[in-house]
């Protein structure tokens, strides 16, 4: 197949209607984003840049994906999980605010909820394929899978052709490392090319710029990085307030049990899981944290929680969340052990907290849909647990996600990070860079108006005081906030 | 105070207590001074005396009697038997004369305001004579107010007593804020203790306890609650507390703060699992609801006052429990009670009733009675007014829709 003859592909354009219309509703949602389209629509930064996005195909990134275009990008996007997309979103941004279904006007999109992992990697490379040019220019990734695929191209390039995959490789990488292979029968030399002519790449998410930092250190980080992930306005504000919101989203929507007078057990109380706590208190449920590090359990403790380990409230609690960022953390063994109808979910970034795995292995265990990301899984004994989203992130499989404030956030430092990398490209060396403090106050700075905040401002001699300028930046870079 | 200075300047003019006497029993501080000085200003003639035996601050029962003319008995740190004596006097009314203060004259008071009933349950035990010219009077807590109950329910009231404390903006403002603001600042003061981290016991979650449990999860402790009454456990268990029995709330508690209104809440079999160095307080009105007695026989020697209103009682198993305030009400004796807001609320209410009660107590039954609705709704407007809060008003049509039952939807 060739994106030729494919300028967008995703499960239904009828849907575009209802997407707009909830495009509509996320953009007052997203006041960063919007003010950020307002101030770049003069001087059209993005002029030239041919972006390249891999990242969920949601509302709130349709939001994003036409502020891009709005200040001069030409655009292509796949999504980066072949669960993630919302349809209706993908159809709208495909038909456009000008368009019809029968006359899509908008922006070429390779999602659909649903993809296998083959489509999923075909999405990933139509994304990449920039039909006259040498591909995109910029990469806006979340957990690195555009990045990964052009370094790997380029290098099998360098090498001669694709390796074999060995016998303990994933499937996915079997999958990754074939369409590699078609790809450098079909376009020899396509993934040098394009290395080379791309400016950089922003990248949303922690795993992701664990990869980067590993290839830098590893010297095969072809083109420079802006780290997205570790501005202030997003990880702090993403993971501990998205979470907050969208944890009980998916409890609720999942079981609509009464939280209130339930004993929750939140495994981790990192930035997702002081979040998570939170939450489940402000419903009324009683809140017990399990920790390894000895700073964060002395944090819940003194935030006025229980410390326990699971095993001492395995069978007692009524509700596990694992925020760990960890592997094995809620085991089969655990399941057999908790109450009937104990509700078992997952937060963290990867679906490897719950032991899912060993649960199907446990003798005579028996999972009963009750409905789509909702199982029960009954023991022998006759117990059974709630399990949500199969283990993956149940704030996503459950409910939608973070919500669209919170990723204006998150999507705002993408833009300027777009911004800097593309117009200042000088500036910024082969290597990892995070966003400069002052930009990072930018982006909370544009959001305060829709919260009716009103800030104080420093006096000249207030910031000669503690050393800082009257527009900031107002902190140090070891500051924590 | 603005409520009551408001009210100063009404009661001025109006003089709802135009010579008549009252006879007052009340923790003696400024926020009581305040309030019998309004009384003057209305027109009574008053006399004073302490309901708790610690917890006069001395400097105020002298201001009130020199600078005030106001007939005050009470000192802080009295005996049992000078407690009483001195509610005989306050009974008795201002001396009319030299030679003749401290006899029981037949005079006696109009009204009364009485803080736990002990000048109500004298009055009718030991000055039975005095009874019929009493119109009637104000309760201010709620312990009182079970203790009229009781003496209502066996024919023993005499006249009729209005439940001060039982408002429903006097438990939200008083109990739940002013109690649970001062207790924990009488357990801070007295212990210097961080609260974060701890395991907070409350026993008790009616309107008390519960002010008392949310300030202290507010700190960053872990509260657990015990209770007696399942629909006040269900809303502690709703709210996001542990609900124990005291039994296993006992080993674990780091804190123990009883807001019952009931006895031995913390007793013998309790102390006995207790942990090392845990910290007994009560916010009840009596003392009674921590075991004392039991706690000294219980304790192998014990240190007074290791802190000001901490005394250690050393187990002799390597364990000291520390009590504090000798298990009277913390709140009064380690820290200054409830902050003047609260009090301010709570004696205008207490001043509106009783202004009220001077008028109508000859239509109303002895026995105990609500505070009429509308002197409730009076009193939180005036606070809001005196605050600058002001507050929609229903619109004709909105009274009509809420007066009628033909609209549906």
């Amino acid at each position: 197949m060739s994106a030729d003859q494919l300028p967008y592909r995703v499960a239904d354009l009828s849907l575009a209607a209802f997407g707009r219309k909830e495009i509509q509703l996320a953009e007052h949602e997203m006041p960063g984003l919007m003010a950020v389209r307002e101030e770049y629509a003069p001087s059209q930064p993005l002029r030239g840049a041919r972006i390249t996005g891999s990242l969920h195909m949601t509302v709130q990134t349709a939001v994003l994906i036409e502020t891009l275009a709005a200040i001069g990008a030409q655009v292509r996007w796949a999504s980066c999980n072949i669960f993630s997309t919302q349809d209706h979103a993908a159809a709208a941004v495909v038909v456009g605010p000008d368009g019809t279904p029968d006359d899509p006007k908008g922006i070429p999109v390779f999602a659909w909820k649903g993809e296998t992992l083959e489509e999923y990697w075909d999405c990933a490379e139509l994304a990449l394929t920039w039909p006259g040019t040498d591909g995109p220019n910029m990469i806006l990734d979340d957990g690195g899978d555009a990045t990964l695929y052009v370094h790997k191209g380029a290098e099998y390039e360098q090498a001669g052709g694709v390796p074999s995959p060995a016998s303990d490789d994933s499937e996915e990488w079997v999958v990754i490392l074939d369409h590699l292979r078609n790809s450098l029968a079909d376009h020899p030399g396509k993934w040098t090319a394009a290395a080379k002519a791309i400016k950089g790449v922003t990248e949303e998410t922690t795993t992701g710029v664990h990869r980067l930092y590993e290839m830098a250190r590893a010297g095969t980080l072809l083109f420079p990085a802006i780290n997205v992930n570790d501005s202030v306005t997003k990880s702090k504000f993403d993971n501990k307030y998205g979470c907050r919101h969208s944890l009980i989203d998916g409890i609720n929507r999942g079981t609509d049990v009464l939280i209130g007078g339930k004993v929750a057990l939140v495994c981790g109380y990192g930035d997702v899981g002081k979040g998570c706590a939170e939450s489940l208190r402000g419903q009324g449920a009683r809140v017990i944290v399990t920790e390894v590090d000895p700073i964060c359990a002395l944090q819940a403790a003194m935030d006025g929680y229980q410390v326990a380990t699971l095993e001492d409230v395995v069978e007692t609690a009524d509700i596990f969340v694992s925020a760990t960022g960890n592997r094995d953390v809620i085991t089969a063994t655990h399941m057999s052990q908790m109450k009937h109808q104990a509700i078992v979910g997952n937060i963290g970034h990867f679906d490897n907290e719950i032991d899912m795995a060993g649960l199907a292995k446990w003798p005579g265990v028996r999972r009963e849909n009750i409905k789509p990301q909702v199982d029960e899984w009954l023991f022998e004994d006759g117990h059974g647990v709630i399990v949500l989203s199969e283990g993956r992130l149940l704030n996503l499989g459950n409910a939608t996600g973070h919500p669209s404030f919170v990723m204006s956030n998150s999507f705002t430092n993408q833009v300027i990070a777009q911004v800097e990398l593309f117009t200042k490209t000088d500036e910024y060396t082969l290597g990892v860079h995070v966003l400069p403090k002052h930009l990072d106050e930018k982006v909370a700075r544009l959001h305060l108006d829709a919260l009716g905040v009103r800030l104080t401002e420093l006096t000249k001699e207030q910031a000669d005081y503690i050393g800082v300028t009257v527009d900031g930046p107002y902190k140090s870079e070891q500051y924590r906030y | 105070m603005p409520l009551l200075t408001g009210l100063m300047q009404r009661f001025s003019r109006e003089r709802p207590f135009d010579g008549l006497a009252i006879a007052a029993c009340l923790h003696i501080t400024a926020e009581t001074a305040v309030l019998v000085r309004l009384l003057r200003a209305g027109g009574a003639s008053v006399s004073l005396a302490a309901s708790n035996p610690l917890s006069t601050q001395d400097d105020i029962a002298a201001a009130l009697a020199v600078r005030y003319g106001i007939a005050v008995f009470a000192r802080a740190g009295v005996d049992r038997r000078a407690y009483y004596r001195h509610i005989e006097l306050a009974l008795a009314g201002p001396p009319t004369g030299a030679g003749q203060a401290g006899q029981l004259s037949q005079a006696g008071p109009d009204l009364v305001i009485d803080d736990g009933g002990d000048l109500v349950n004298t009055l009718h035990t030991q000055a039975a004579a005095l009874l019929p010219k009493v119109k009637g009077g104000c309760e201010s807590t709620t312990s009182g107010v079970l203790r009229l109950r009781r003496m209502a329910a066996e024919g023993a009231l005499a006249f009729p007593m209005i439940a001060a404390s039982d408002t429903a903006t006097k438990r939200m403002v008083d109990n739940t804020s002013g109690t649970g603001q001062s207790v924990i600042d009488g357990i801070l003061r007295a212990t210097n203790t961080l609260l974060a981290g701890k395991t907070v016991v409350v026993a008790g979650f009616g309107a008390s306890g519960r002010g008392v449990a949310e300030r202290a999860r507010g700190f960053g402790a872990q509260v657990i609650v015990t209770e007696v009454d399942p629909v006040r456990a269900l809303d502690a268990s709703l709210r996001g507390f542990r609900v124990l029995p005291m039994a296993e709330a006992a080993p674990v508690g780091e804190v123990f703060i009883t807001a019952t209104g009931s006895v031995d809440v913390i007793a013998t079999e309790h102390l006995a699992v207790m942990r090392d160095g845990a910290i007994l307080a009560n916010a009840g009105h009596f003392d009674v609801e921590i075991d004392v007695r039991a706690l000294a026989s219980f304790a192998a020697s014990v240190h007074r006052d290791v802190r000001p209103h901490v005394d250690a009682y050393d187990l002799g198993d390597g364990r000291t429990l520390l009590l504090l305030a000798e298990g009277r009400v913390v709140n009064l004796v380690a820290a200054e009670g409830h902050p003047p807001e609260v009090m301010d609320l709570a004696f205008g209410i207490e001043a509106l009733a009783l202004a009220w009660l001077a008028l109508n107590a000859g239509k109303l039954p002895a026995g105990v009675h609500e505070v009429p609705a509308d002197i409730d709704a009076e009193a939180a407007g005036l606070v809001l007014a005196t605050a600058g809060t002001s507050i929609d008003a229903l619109t004709p049509a909105q009274l009509s829709y809420r007066e009628s039952w033909r609209i549906g939807s």
